[in-house]
């Protein structure tokens, strides 16, 4: 166990190896959420009209939760890599733990994920932000946005377990996640929309996951985006989790 | 009981399997293939594409299960016992599997971690690696920079961190040039030197008569051959002959005459007789065919394949 553990932590440092190589990586990573921000605060939130503080207050955990599910993507795309390229199948000719390549990824995706979320509320504070609730309530609000990533990347890691290649990997997440994401009252209040998309947007997980992450936030919470966000996280886990596994089983063999 | 991997070295044979079969939904890869690799040896197999070679590796590396027929590495079951023979080997597959972001000292030292060596031992035992394959220039750049020639010694290097007693080698030399693949050969020999049993698969005649102790052509998922070299030479006969048409309109006629298929403008015939290449020579003259070039020679493995497969190469 202890052995199956400490390789699952060489390959998540592996994972993360790719980081430091290539600056250009780590400087994507770390700024997706200075772009967003940008876009959406001032350039959106402009065009909406209103104040600036109210379009930061509104837009930021929007963008955070954006962000966060956004960079799911990784874990399918990077286990699709390395079953495309061959290191997968140099893993399962060494004597290691079956399960040290899956957890190693995501170890890895969590870590890669909590700097993406530290990086959002950074970016967040330099352009106005403030948590007007308390840090214990801020720290449940990304507590949870990380709980439901952590299900979506179980979903994209059964995709990239499952997928003929790597593109058709990237094709398949990012129509997943597209509509997810912007689909939601994530931006804008679901209001003046038509009538199916503010169907869609009611039920949209990423509606209430970023209604919570606000309440938690800057207060107001409706405990119901609390339980609908977690209802979905357990609905989403209770599916990916058991076809991700079986998936992998099938090609680690 | 099996053998532990200590005693490796003293079995006969490193590798055994019997009737191995795999298909790929209606498509049968391997159709029945018996081999054996005596133990320290370089085995040769050989054949076309889609011979089942890579098929045949997957199974011996506990890479895919056999539907029919048993294996044994190092005296170990490959399905039951995959671990222990995973133990064992060493894989270098036709297509280089290291992490292509990571550079090579760091897949080396993910490989030593892996494998449970401690930080300073996977150190060390990259820096080895690195010196003995002429890798220690690039250290500082991610492998998907590397030549095609590094790239191959890389995943060489990678497999062998582990010191391994097997070692598969799947198409190591395809796509490279003449002087990394020579780089390569050497390779192989210095580790056959210290006992390593190496199975080699390869398209490349050469690099078989180059390398290997013994010999398995498969064909069509079949083994269609298996020997030494030299045995496998004797199957095509002794001396050939070799004419060429200067005219390439000759090049029917000379086959007509001969009673033999052209290959790359030359028309081939064995020899059972010294008095036959006159003759035939004679016959070509009587037909007014001009000759680039003609020669005997002792039978090479192309011979042998040609014999083998009906399929120049």
């Amino acid at each position: 166990m202890t052995t199956a553990l400490s390789q699952g932590l060489t390959l998540a440092w592996r994972s993360l190896i790719p980081l430091k190589n290539s600056p250009g990586q780590l400087f994507g990573m770390l700024f997706q959420p200075v772009f967003m921000i940008v876009i959406f605060v001032y350039l959106f939130g402009g065009a909406a009209g209103g104040d600036r503080a109210g379009a930061v207050a509104y837009m930021l955990p929007g963008v955070l939760v954006q962000v966060a599910l956004m960079s799911t993507i990784t874990t399918g795309m990077n286990l699709a890599t390395d079953i495309g390229n061959g290191v997968f199948d140099r893993f399962r000719t060494m004597p290691i733990a079956r399960s040290a390549p899956l957890a190693g990824r995501i170890m890895a995706d969590l870590l890669t994920l909590l700097i993406t979320i530290a990086m959002s509320m950074i970016v967040g504070y330099a352009v106005g932000f403030r948590v007007t609730t308390d840090p214990i309530a801020a720290l449940a609000g990304l507590g949870l946005v990380l709980l439901l990533a952590m299900a979506l990347s179980w979903g994209s890691a059964w995709i990239g377990l499952v997928a003929k290649s790597v593109t058709s990997m990237q094709g398949i997440s990012t129509a997943v996640l597209l509509p997810l994401t912007f689909g939601s009252s994530a931006f804008v209040p679901a209001t003046d929309m038509p009538g199916w998309l503010t169907w869609w947007m009611s039920v949209n997980p990423v509606s209430h996951l970023a209604g919570a992450l606000r309440g938690f936030l800057t207060g107001g919470l409706h405990v119901s985006d609390l339980w609908i966000t977690l209802g979905w996280t357990a609905a989403l886990l209770a599916l990916f989790v058991p076809l991700a596994l079986r998936a992998y089983n099938r090609r680690v063999r | 009981m099996p053998a532990g991997p200590d005693t490796v070295g003293d079995m006969k044979y490193a590798i055994e399997a019997e009737g191995l079969v795999k298909r790929y939904g209606d498509k049968t890869a391997l159709d029945g293939i018996d081999l054996r690799v005596r133990t320290g040896a370089v085995l040769g197999v050989l054949g076309p594409n889609g011979a089942g070679k890579t098929t045949a590796v997957r199974i011996l590396a506990t890479l895919a299960a056999p539907d029919a027929g048993r294996a044994l590495v190092g005296g170990y079951d490959v399905t039951r016992q995959a671990r222990k023979v995973r133990e064992l080997i060493g894989l270098t597959g036709q297509y280089a599997s290291v992490d292509e972001k990571l550079t090579g000292p760091q897949n080396l030292l993910l490989m030593g971690r892996l494998l449970g060596l401690s930080r300073s031992e996977a150190r060390t035992r990259a820096a080895e690696l690195l010196a003995r394959f002429g890798l220690e220039e690039a250290a500082g750049r991610a492998a998907s920079g590397y030549s095609g020639g590094m790239r191959r010694r890389l995943d060489l290097a990678v497999s062998l961190v582990s010191r391994p007693r097997i070692l598969f080698l799947d198409e190591p030399t395809t796509g490279l040039d003449p002087h990394a693949r020579g780089e390569l050969w050497e390779v192989v020999r210095e580790l056959t030197a210290d006992g390593v049993t190496v199975l080699l698969t390869t398209q490349y005649l050469e690099e078989a008569d180059q390398l290997a102790d013994d010999l398995l052509v498969i064909d069509r998922g079949r083994v269609a051959a298996a020997g030494t070299p030299d045995e496998l030479k004797a199957l095509a006969g002794g001396h050939r002959l070799d004419v060429k048409p200067l005219h390439a309109a000759d090049l029917e006629k000379a086959e007509a005459i001969l009673g033999a298929k052209a290959v790359d403008g030359v028309v081939s015939i064995p020899v059972h007789d010294l008095a036959e290449p006159p003759a035939a020579l004679r016959a070509l003259d009587d037909a007014a065919i001009v000759l680039a070039e003609h020669a005997l020679r002792l039978p090479s493995l192309d011979d042998v394949f040609l014999t083998l497969t009906g399929d120049p190469r």
